[in-house]
């Protein structure tokens, strides 16, 4: 699978993120729940994002890499904190 | 008819909360968690959101639980928009965003300062107090007037409850239950009254001089034993506290208003109440304040403001539901309170 469907990096620093949701749906909504908040640097740090089937794949480009990592570090909680509520709440939830 | 519900999401600053509420004010269940650092330290954004993230997803859970509902029960998700510290902010708002989709209910942002007064509102039953909103981050004196919560007076520099918290670090106190408990209690057996500056400008206020002041003595007085860290916390509140009630006085005989309504943290101090109904009953007036279940941010006061903003028409599209660090309660239009407005006024009407 072609995880880098960017063809070229405009900034020296980026990595590429593929998380396999195995469900459109579940990786739509983290896709949706994360695209709300915009990069704080946009002049520093770029991120963009894509669904393709079942998985989120994401490209980060920043200027200096430990804008790279500070924002890769802290876009990884919240994708986490995302994943964990859906494995929680998503259909079949028990009370 | 069934009874609207809501949940609400509150993670503004140390505290985490979940609470689930109906239209009425019924609390249904309110849990929370604190993020309690060591003596002499204070809570910083990250570490705070790191606490947040672990707590969060339990929560929930406990809070559908004691209130015994079910997602398919729920009205409106809401969450604390802001102010507040971003990171922190940031954990609620991405939990309410999933929790939107998987369960096809709107969301509702809820400024945190408008949560605590109409929390306090409900609680108490004050119909149009004066407001004080004293806490770990805001110092606000409010009141209702043409559609909004305006601000009569404020802090110029830092809030009263974050000079508390500072100071406790000077004397590092344990910051469980909280600092500001912890110098209440030592206060109560302070004699001994230090002067300290006093610093009312207009309807503002300002502690960060007072805060400076009283770091830079305070090792100096103790090491001479001139006096005791309980007479330096006794003569920091008595200070603090009397400008708060000379400002909120102020206010009052500006909106020709009797009551005053105190909330946000500071105000489950019992010395702060007990000056301010003083002042009230000195001018025919009525003080009310709440505990700390309520004082203290929690879930509950989220989802009740947010709940009286989806009754009167109001919500959040997803891809509006971000969080923001500054947020002034004067942005916010109180349409709820413009109904009732509206109803009263035909209410007349139908009287004449």
């Amino acid at each position: 699978m072609d995880a880098t469907p960017y063809a070229k990096s405009q900034w020296d620093f980026s990595c590429d993120l593929e998380v396999n949701f195995g469900s459109e749906e579940n990786a739509s909504i983290v896709y949706a729940t994360l695209m709300v908040d915009k990069e704080l640097q946009p002049d520093k740090v770029k991120r963009l994002m894509t669904v393709s089937n079942g998985k989120l794949l994401v490209h980060f480009e920043a200027i200096e890499a430990r804008f790279l990592r500070a924002s890769f570090s802290a876009f990884v909680d919240v994708l986490t904190l995302a994943t964990k509520t859906i494995e929680e709440f998503g259909p079949g939830m028990e009370l | 008819m069934k009874k609207m519900i809501a949940i609400g999401f509150e993670g503004s600053a140390n505290k985490i909360g979940v609470g689930i509420v109906t239209l009425d004010g019924t609390i249904l269940s309110n849990p929370r968690h604190t993020y309690i650092t060591p003596p002499g330290q204070g809570f910083l954004p990250r570490e705070t959101a790191q606490h947040h993230l672990q707590h969060i997803i339990p929560l929930v859970k406990s809070a559908l639980e004691t209130a015994q509902v079910t997602p398919q029960d729920i009205d409106c998700i809401c969450y604390t928009k802001g102010p507040g510290m971003g990171a922190p902010l940031q954990v609620s708002a991405i939990v309410v965003r999933v929790l939107s989709q998987l369960w096809k209910k709107p969301i509702v942002g809820v400024n945190h300062c408008v949560a605590h007064i109409e929390m306090g509102r409900i609680v108490t039953g004050a119909d149009d107090p004066v407001v004080l909103y004293v806490s770990g981050g805001n110092t606000q004196v409010i009141a209702y007037s043409e559609g909004r919560y305006r601000i009569f007076g404020e802090t110029i520099d830092i809030a009263v409850g974050n000079c508390l918290d500072r100071f406790a670090r000077v004397l590092t106190l344990s910051n469980d239950p909280s600092p500001g408990y912890n110098i209440e209690q030592l206060a109560k057996k302070g004699e001994k009254f230090i002067d300290l500056p006093y610093v009312v400008k207009g309807m503002d206020v300002s502690f960060s001089g007072i805060l400076s002041f009283i770091e830079a003595t305070a090792n100096e007085k103790l090491k001479n034993n001139e006096c005791t860290p309980a007479d330096l916390c006794y003569s920091l509140q008595e200070t603090l506290f009397a400008m708060l009630v000379e400002i909120t006085e102020r206010a009052m005989a500006h909106c020709d208003t009797k009551d005053v309504l105190i909330v946000g943290g500071v105000g489950c101090n019992e010395r702060l109440q007990e000056m301010m109904r003083t002042m009230c009953s000195e001018r025919g007036g009525r003080l009310f304040a709440t505990d700390d279940r309520y004082c203290i941010d929690n879930g509950a006061m989220i989802a009740y403001t947010g709940l009286l903003e989806f009754a009167h028409g109001a919500s959040t599209a997803l891809e509006d539901s971000t969080f923001t660090q500054r947020f002034r309660t004067d942005e916010v239009k109180a349409i709820w309170r413009e109904a009732n407005l509206a109803k009263a006024n035909s209410l007349a009407d139908k009287s004449i």
